[in-house]
């Protein structure tokens, strides 16, 4: 269709502007995540005779994502809209960080990453639970340190009380070494 | 109708099973104490809490989250008229008189009749669910996979079109979802599929990650940005719960009358308890001898809509359990609950395990009734969660949240699934895309593949199979000529203000 049209019209300097960032830039990761799926998918065989292979369906829905996404960012084109909200950093990136950290204690990670041997202890469900609230409650610009230190004391009780004592599920409660 | 009545009573007998019991009244009641949370709508708390039903047996998990959905939309409601921060989209508008009743210092009275006016909604809804179940379950019964991949699109485009936002942009949103429900073992042949080598992905992207990552995590985050809010709490104390009799008398008519648009509107897949309670109060405001009492406290203004939300709440049960499609996105919660309890919902259900479809059923009706007889008396306790700071409150739902989705399957990945789809959450909301039809399409991913591919095998790789079949022709034209309606510029308009005000 006029998909061809939109990437010159896109590059012709930086006077134009898009009119729905909002919708144009949502489109185009759409575009950009039906690419990676059908890269994903490039070995599964597909349709053989009448029957679908196992990769017949993820290149149909992804080619119809594309398509939808091709739509979208052409509409973000030719349409006024809102601009995009500014990403703030702080708040997301601490939550996000100890959700990681969460997933990093509990356990204990060892890896390889970039050629350089990492690990990272199990810390045992309580520790962890401490320690990621500690994390995520620095996100906010409130935060004040004794009451926040009795919260996550209080919260690491209250889970262990739910997930340990009531619902009886097996975790490894203290760090492996101790 | 003797059968009716005998399947109703065999379900009663299951729900009254002294576990069941339990389960429920602890559904309703952590429901209720997590949708009444300020920035935690029904749909975050039901992905929270996932994870805790996990470890129960099937029917009690199921009617534990039947609790929890009624308990958290009765949350929403009593921080509507406490707080005028309504729960969720639903209670939106039950704000507009509760909150003046609350600062006339009726409070109560608010409560009480949308505690009233719920729970007459419920007992009508249950016994219209039990009425339609099984003559619905029967046509669908005679469904092959052309008439159900039509069905399930049909269902889909429903689902969009009714719900808020652009229809264009969730109709991505809804094949985003087929998509990512695809990563992992094929069916059929066990190959891997998009798991980019990585062993964990190798069953496929769990459906509690995703939930709790889109409505959890990404709402979590979402609230940091905004200021905090000065929450207008009612401080003086709330006396008096009990209606005046004159309060009963003004409301029963609305309350009726919520019920029977709620009931209706609420089949229907999309945002169908969100338009019920809308459509109640307008309908309310219209034909009130005095339509300028509305806003200002008029008890005909909590008792409709409220009792319309909660009817729709219920009868959108019926799709789910008859034709096993999720009509909204607290529905496709409860079906990946099933699913991880290996139940497939469908028709299936009801013919292969009556005793928890119609457990089901009769305790949602026993949960309404909890809510009346627990929730009312819980007034003030609700009330003083109000007070905890949010800088204390989402840490507290982020460990909340890590430790629920470990629990599953004692994996970490899984957290960090969540953590991957929090951000995508986030990201969808900074673009205008709502996570609910996502939900949607994840959980309907599988068997629409399944009944697709195997239409096509028996058509022999014929795709006009879809069009042929009367059946299936129907249902896909149904879904064109809605996709159609709702492009329409004229109707897109009218869509907006709907959803707008």
């Amino acid at each position: 269709m006029s998909e061809g049209v939109s990437p010159p019209g896109k590059r012709s300097g930086f006077t134009f502007s898009i009119r729905n960032p909002r919708d144009f830039w949502g489109g185009l990761v759409l575009i950009a995540l039906a690419i990676i799926a059908i890269w994903a998918s490039r070995d599964l065989p597909g349709q053989r005779g009448f029957a679908f292979g196992p990769g017949t369906a993820p290149r149909l829905f992804a080619g119809l994502l594309a398509a939808l996404g091709a739509v979208i960012a052409l509409v973000g084109l030719v349409t006024d809209g809102p601009p995009i909200e500014k990403y703030k950093i702080r708040g997301p990136s601490f939550v996000i960080i100890s959700i990681l950290a969460f997933a990093a204690m509990v356990r204990g990670v060892s890896g390889t990453l970039f050629g350089i041997h990492l690990s990272f202890p199990q810390l045992g469900l309580l520790p962890s639970t401490f320690f990621a609230f500690m994390i995520s409650i620095l996100g906010s610009t409130e935060m004040r340190w004794v009451e926040s230190l009795i919260a996550a004391v209080a919260m690491t009780a209250f889970c262990w009380l739910l997930f340990v004592v009531l619902l009886k599920l097996p975790f490894q409660l203290w760090p492996s070494f101790f | 109708m003797s059968e009716l009545l005998a399947n109703l009573w065999m379900g009663f007998h299951v729900a009254a099973n002294p576990y069941n019991i339990l389960f429920c009244l602890l559904g309703a009641l952590v429901g209720t104490l997590v949708g009444v949370l300020p920035g935690i709508g029904t749909v975050a708390t039901i992905a929270m809490l996932l994870p805790i039903t996990f470890g129960l047996p099937p029917v009690g998990a199921l009617i534990m989250l039947a609790g929890i959905y009624y308990g958290a939309q009765y949350g929403g409601s009593t921080t509507s008229v406490l707080v005028n921060i309504p729960g969720e989209a639903t209670s939106v508008i039950t704000c507009l008189d509760g909150h003046q009743m609350a600062r006339q210092g009726r409070a109560g009275p608010a409560l009480s009749i949308a505690a009233i006016g719920s729970f007459f909604a419920g007992c009508v809804a249950t016994v219209l669910v039990a009425a339609l179940g099984a003559p619905l379950t029967s046509i669908a019964l005679l469904f092959g996979p052309a008439e159900y991949f039509s069905l399930m699109c049909l269902g889909l485009i429903f689902a969009v079109v009714l719900a808020k936002g652009s229809v264009l942009k969730a109709v991505a949103m809804v094949v985003t979802g087929l998509l990512l429900s695809m990563v992992g073992s094929d069916l059929e042949t066990g190959a891997g599929r998009m798991t980019f080598d990585v062993a964990e992905l190798a069953d496929g992207i769990g459906f509690a990650n995703v939930a709790m990552g889109l409505f959890g995590f990404a709402e979590i985050i979402r609230n940091l940005e905004l200021p905090s809010e000065s929450r207008d709490i009612v401080q003086s104390k709330i006396t008096g719960l009990m209606p005046t009799r004159q309060d009963l008398i003004d409301s029963a008519g609305a309350i009726a009358r919520g019920t029977i648009l709620g009931s209706l509107v609420g089949i229907l897949p999309g945002g169908g308890a969100v338009i019920a309670s809308f459509a109640a109060y307008t309908f309310e405001k219209k034909i009130s001898k005095d339509p300028s009492r509305f806003g200002r406290g008029a008890i005909e203004g909590v008792a409709a809509p409220e009792s319309a939300n909660n009817a729709a709440a219920q009868t959108s049960f019926i799709p789910l359990l008859t034709l096993g499609i999720p009509p909204n996105a607290v529905m496709a919660l409860m079906v990946g609950a099933m699913t991880i309890h290996g139940i497939v919902p469908g028709p299936q259900v009801m013919t292969k395990q009556p005793e928890l479809f119609w457990g089901m059923i009769a305790s949602m009706w026993i949960g309404n009734l909890m809510l009346v007889v627990i929730n009312l008396p819980l007034v003030g306790v609700w009330v003083s969660l109000l007070r905890v700071p949010y800088r204390l409150l989402y840490p507290s739902i982020i460990v909340f949240c890590c430790i629920g989705i470990y629990s599953i399957n004692n994996s970490p990945t899984d957290v960090v699934i969540a953590a991957i789809f929090g951000v995508v959450g986030y990201w969808l909301v900074k673009h205008d895309f709502e996570p609910a039809p996502l939900t949607l399409g994840f959980v309907l991913g599988p068997l629409m593949e399944e009944n697709l591919r195997r239409a096509m095998l028996i058509a022999r790789g014929d795709p006009t199979v879809f069009f042929t079949r009367p059946i299936s022709a129907v249902l896909l034209s149904v879904a064109i000529i809605m996709l159609i309606i709702a492009g329409l510029p004229k109707m897109r308009r009218r869509r907006d203000e709907v959803f707008v005000e």
